[in-house]
């Protein structure tokens, strides 16, 4: 009992000796900083005061010691707070750099061999069997190349508009090759397609929805996109009626992937929720902060 | 003699199209008596028809090309097609069994033809094909195409399951900074939300990867990923802080070990 009471003692006593040392660093760092007139001020009011409660000692030494440390130390203790300040620019530098290599990866993700090859083997057969059908194909394939393949370039992809122009593009060459396997459904007010809307987000979770959720299932279902303004908050939504989430299955580069972005790009205010309905299949969820346009 | 058959599986229409005629145009002789748009509907046809050729693909829904092959192979010789897989390639190439590479292409496709022409009229003289070899390899095959390469690693948990009114929400294990029992329930604490769900502690310990979770206290389980630091209190107890939570976890006495200074 003895033993732990005066570990009890000795704990406060260094709790209270790390306050007392970490206010004495606030007050080195004003000191450091300050501007000369600003501490003279304070000196003649301190003065003043304990002049008029007639014990003038605290406000000499108060003087002496600020003077001191400000003459021997202040320069250094400048240039230390200034090379924080430089560290923490460094820091959201960063951050950028982590955004940037993100998106980078988002969109190597994307372009995908399988696809291609398979779409163009398509256009292929078609030529010989639906000349027309072949023209559409081909022409969805354009428009999809397009929206993927420059986004890195061009700055002005990124509303929610384009997103859905994209995957338009891409559920007709779906539709082209799993026929009637292969359901979609767009909700997307025309007033929202201004919005922005970070790139290959919307892709990848469709792109999930068909692989995951429809392909596995022998007949097939609908994908559902639908996009709504609650609040101050823009929900855009992919649904399937597919095989739902087995609960063993890693959740996937993508996913982790739109996580990490939403996170950099807007902190806490956005979010990603997977949920399955009541009736089977899953839902994919991304909540971001509603602008009616991209900034200047 | 009578013609040979062939029987086509393959859940994409157009790819099928696609094989059809490349294989009219590269052995017309050959009869296509049956296609199938999934692996169930193929091993039915395939058991149907009785077809001298499958052509598989392997991703298919219901059951795998694999597993269809597995059901067929006694009856028919088996093709795979397949869209370029490496884990897939290496298979073929160890073993005997023929494969395509989608999308088909004309002049591969006629070698392929060619080559089964031939292993079928020696097959048919000698009537001696090792059908036991060919099994041993699919059971191979489906192993492999499995665990992707990788030695049987145990599944774990990947999504917590909570109910958020009427449906159910899946929480990514990857977003959950700790789980903490509270009485009859489980908090789920991410960065964004709590849940609550009805698994206990002792069901998620044995679930989880123990690599993934740690348990810190009798009632704390944290994600190894989500600590910030290692702190101790006033009292001297050993307090987390983790990412994303502004408040602190406290590590038992008996869990205390695992964040021992190195």
């Amino acid at each position: 009992m003895r033993a732990s009471d005066i570990n009890r003692v000795l704990d406060f006593v260094r709790d209270a000796f790390n306050e007392a040392s970490k206010v004495w660093w606030r007050f080195f760092d004003w000191l450091a900083v300050v501007e000369w007139r600003q501490l003279f001020l304070t000196w003649f009011f301190v003065l003043i005061f304990f002049a008029l409660v007639n014990t003038p000692e605290p406000a000499l030494w108060y003087i002496f010691v600020s003077f001191a440390v400000k003459v021997l130390a202040g320069g250094k203790r400048k240039a230390e707070l200034m090379a924080r300040e430089a560290t923490t620019q460094a820091n959201v530098a960063t951050l950028e750099r982590r955004l940037m290599e993100a998106q980078m990866a988002a969109l190597q993700a994307q372009v995908e061999p399988h696809f291609l090859f398979n779409t163009l083997a398509l256009i292929g057969q078609l030529i010989e069997t639906d000349p027309k059908e072949a023209a559409r194909v081909h022409a969805h394939l354009i428009d999809y190349l397009r929206s993927t393949l420059p986004q890195m370039r061009q700055r002005g992809g990124a509303t929610l508009g384009k997103q859905v122009e994209l995957s338009r593009a891409y559920l007709a060459i779906m539709q082209a090759r799993m026929k009637e396997r292969l359901h979609v459904r767009f909700d997307v007010p025309d007033f929202l397609g201004s919005a922005p809307f970070p790139p290959m987000m919307l892709q990848t979770l469709i792109e999930n929805a068909i692989k995951h959720g429809l392909e596995p299932k022998i007949e097939g279902g609908t994908v559902a996109v639908r996009a709504l303004v609650v609040g101050a908050d823009l929900h855009v939504e992919v649904c399937d009626d597919g095989v739902g989430i087995d609960p063993h299955a890693d959740d996937g580069v993508g996913l982790a992937n739109i996580r990490e972005r939403l996170q950099l790009l807007y902190g806490a205010e956005a979010a990603l929720d997977i949920s399955t309905p009541p009736g089977g299949g899953a839902c994919a969820t991304i909540r971001l902060p509603y602008k009616m346009m991209e900034d200047a | 003699m009578k013609p040979l058959t062939a029987l086509i599986a393959d859940d994409e229409a157009p790819m099928r199209d696609l094989l059809r005629s490349r294989l009219q145009q590269a052995w017309p002789e050959l009869q296509i008596v049956a296609e199938a748009a999934n692996g169930v509907e193929a091993v039915e046809l395939g058991e149907m028809f009785r077809p001298d050729i499958a052509f598989l693909d392997i991703r298919m829904p219901g059951l795998s090309g694999i597993e269809a092959a597995r059901r067929l192979y006694e009856q028919s010789h088996i093709v795979f097609a397949t869209a370029y897989d490496q884990y897939a390639l290496d298979a073929f190439e160890q073993g005997a069994l023929d494969y395509l590479l989608k999308p088909v292409s004309a002049e591969r496709l006629a070698t392929t033809c060619a080559r089964l022409q031939a292993r079928l009229r020696k097959h048919a003289s000698a009537d001696a094909a090792a059908p036991q070899d060919i099994g041993q390899q699919l059971a191979k095959l489906t192993t492999l195409l499995e665990n992707k390469g990788k030695p049987d690693k145990p599944t774990y948990l990947r999504w917590i399951q909570a109910q958020v009114g009427s449906s159910l929400r899946m929480v990514s294990t990857r977003e959950i900074l700790f789980f903490q029992s509270d009485e009859k329930y489980t908090r789920v604490q991410t960065a964004a939300a709590e849940f609550l769900i009805r698994k206990t502690l002792k069901e998620l310990l044995d679930e989880l990867d123990p690599d993934e979770f740690w348990r810190i206290h009798r009632s704390t389980l944290v994600r190894v990923d989500a600590i910030a630091e290692v702190k101790r209190d006033l009292r001297g107890r050993q307090m987390l802080k983790v990412r994303g939570f502004p408040g602190e976890l406290e590590v038992s006495r008996n869990h205390s070990y695992l964040f021992q200074q190195m």
